[in-house]
């Protein structure tokens, strides 16, 4: 009986120790690459909204639409208008769309994996294994998803994944905004125009608290008042 | 809420899963439930021939299952194309793991039917199909040999079921009411007081078995405990909504004074906790122990179960961040 007690702490704690040490080796296997990771440049994609630029002219939601053959009334992409009614000479837009989450719980939770994220970081769809169970839309914590009524597939903003971008041109967005509200580029490149300019320009993300990491920035307009 | 810059224009515009996940919800907790009680009172009393309650709980483990299933395929926009969950699986998602848990459940529940009406089937195979009968004694030798280990899986699968339809939801970080720690518990407990209600009223109408029987006595002591644990879990949400952040104190709405607080306080905690608490203890022992009492309580208690998954799935999907 003593001996089996014995043997049994013996084992006990021989198998905690090697729990101990391959947990440990894990966690340095699983820093050590991301050192690499930044060296070879895998590209990731992100974009600025600039409030202080836009004004509103939906430019971007119609070349949104006219690219991706978004259904007549849908919508990837939506400016919404959040003047304050007490200061109507102060207009205020924002961009709604997807935030293009570096943890993103739309892939986290797609049973099927036709949320997913492509080579170049972004997430995506592949509308042939979406079976439409909406999981992702609720997942969402910026409910920018919805199923296109055309192909029953759940989808959203993928920077022009599989359009534009694909073709070597910016997002259509990007492309069709006069004021220059709207900047994409890699952020794991140090020179791009994005990096620089969040290097020299306070940002903000959406909704930091449901820790999804977005790549997607907003300069808010704030007048300090002097 | 970055009050900076923010948007209140969503894409989804309302309660996405609307009323079959909630009754999916329901009979999965329902099946999950009959099965472990059923089970457990069995190995607790050493009961080796089928009782009318283990029949009525097995075959209503699997037929709420079934239906639930039904329920699940047909709220997908592409209802055609569900195979597609079987073939591609995403270990992340609460949702896969649930099919892949659903996948062993289901046939396991389907063998302890067949447990139940072992005696059953053999009189109408060597009625109508003779040829079926030789077949049928193999396959129960070998089952009934491995009986032990099937029920331990069976009790074990049936926990996973009723415990991810919780995970399912409060996995979602955008609703408060449902993004809680304790609701795969709560739905633990609702499922075990749902399965305990159901298989009672089944055993006592198709199975003959006297409301004051010995196994229904049993089930009728566990339903109670059951009941407090649900009402506390149920506190423990409301209170971490009050004491929280801005959205989830405009999420304890649900609870207080919002659309869908009569349905919590009439359906939920009338219809499922005060009407079988006044009929069996407050107008006396005679009301307690008549068959109204006995039907109409289990009946409330399903009912209440269904109100309570309906008020969590509308309710919680009404209230999220955006504020």
């Amino acid at each position: 009986m003593e001996n089996k007690r014995r043997a049994f702490i013996k084992y006990l704690s021989v198998g905690s120790v090697g729990v101990g040490v391959a947990s440990y080796s894990n966690l340095l296997a699983k820093t050590q690459p991301s050192q690499d990771e930044t060296k070879d440049k895998k590209p990731h994609f992100g974009m600025i909204f600039d409030q202080n630029k836009c004004v509103g002219c939906t430019d971007c939601e119609r070349a949104c639409k006219k690219v991706n053959l978004v259904p007549k009334d849908q919508m990837r992409l939506y400016v919404q208008d959040k003047t304050d009614p007490q200061k109507r000479m102060e207009k205020r837009y924002v961009r709604v769309s997807c935030q293009q989450c570096v943890d993103a719980p739309c892939v986290k939770v797609c049973p099927t994996k036709a949320c997913h994220k492509d080579e170049n970081g972004i997430t995506t769809m592949n509308t042939d294994d979406c079976i439409a169970c909406k999981y992702c839309i609720v997942a969402c914590p910026y409910d920018v998803r919805f199923i296109n009524e055309e192909t029953k597939s759940a989808e959203s903003c993928n920077f022009c994944a599989d359009t534009n971008l694909k073709d070597g041109h910016e997002p259509a967005c990007v492309e069709a905004c006069k004021y220059e509200a709207l900047v994409f580029g890699d952020l794991n490149d140090e020179n791009s125009y994005i990096s620089k300019m969040l290097n020299v320009k306070d940002s903000l993300r959406m909704r930091p608290e449901c820790g999804t990491n977005p790549s997607l920035r907003y300069i808010p307009v704030v007048k300090l008042g002097v | 809420m970055n009050s900076a810059i923010n948007y209140t224009y969503t894409f989804s515009h309302g309660v996405e899963w609307g009323w079959p996940i909630a009754v999916y919800l329901l009979l999965a907790g329902m099946s999950g439930g009959a099965l472990i009680v059923s089970i457990l009172i069995r190995h607790y009393k050493k009961q080796e021939a089928s009782t009318p309650l283990f029949k009525a709980a097995s075959l209503l483990a699997f037929v709420t299952i079934m239906l639930g299933m039904v329920c699940l395929v047909g709220d997908l926009d592409k209802p055609l194309y569900f195979w597609k969950i079987l073939i591609n699986y995403n270990f992340n998602s609460v949702m896969s793991i649930g099919v892949l848990a659903l996948c062993i459940y289901i046939p396991l529940s389907f063998v302890m039917v067949l447990y139940a009406f072992e005696d059953e089937i053999l009189e109408l195979l060597s009625k109508r199909f003779t040829f079926l009968k030789g077949l049928f004694v193999t396959v129960m030798q070998i089952l009934n040999k491995i009986r032990p280990l099937v029920n331990a899986l069976c009790i074990a699968f049936a926990v996973i079921v009723c415990a991810y339809t919780g995970f399912l939801i409060s996995v979602l970080v955008r609703f408060p009411l449902l993004n809680t720690a304790v609701l795969p518990a709560l739905f633990v407990a609702s499922g075990l007081s749902a399965g305990i209600a159901g298989s009672s009223l089944l055993a006592a109408l198709c199975f003959k078995e006297d409301h004051h029987s010995n196994d229904l006595k049993t089930l009728h002591k566990i339903e109670w405990p059951v009941m407090a644990v649900e009402i506390m879990l149920l506190g423990m949400i409301f209170v971490s909504l009050i004491i929280g952040s801005d959205a989830q104190k405009a999420a304890s709405a649900a609870f207080c004074g919002g659309a869908w607080s009569g349905l919590f306080w009439v359906g939920v905690v009338g219809i499922g906790f005060c009407l079988p608490i006044v009929l069996n203890f407050l107008l006396g022992k005679k009301v307690a122990s008549s068959n109204l009492a006995f039907y109409v309580s289990s009946f409330a208690s399903v009912i209440g179960v269904l109100l309570l998954r309906i008020f969590i799935v509308y309710a919680g999907q009404t209230y999220d961040i955006f504020i």
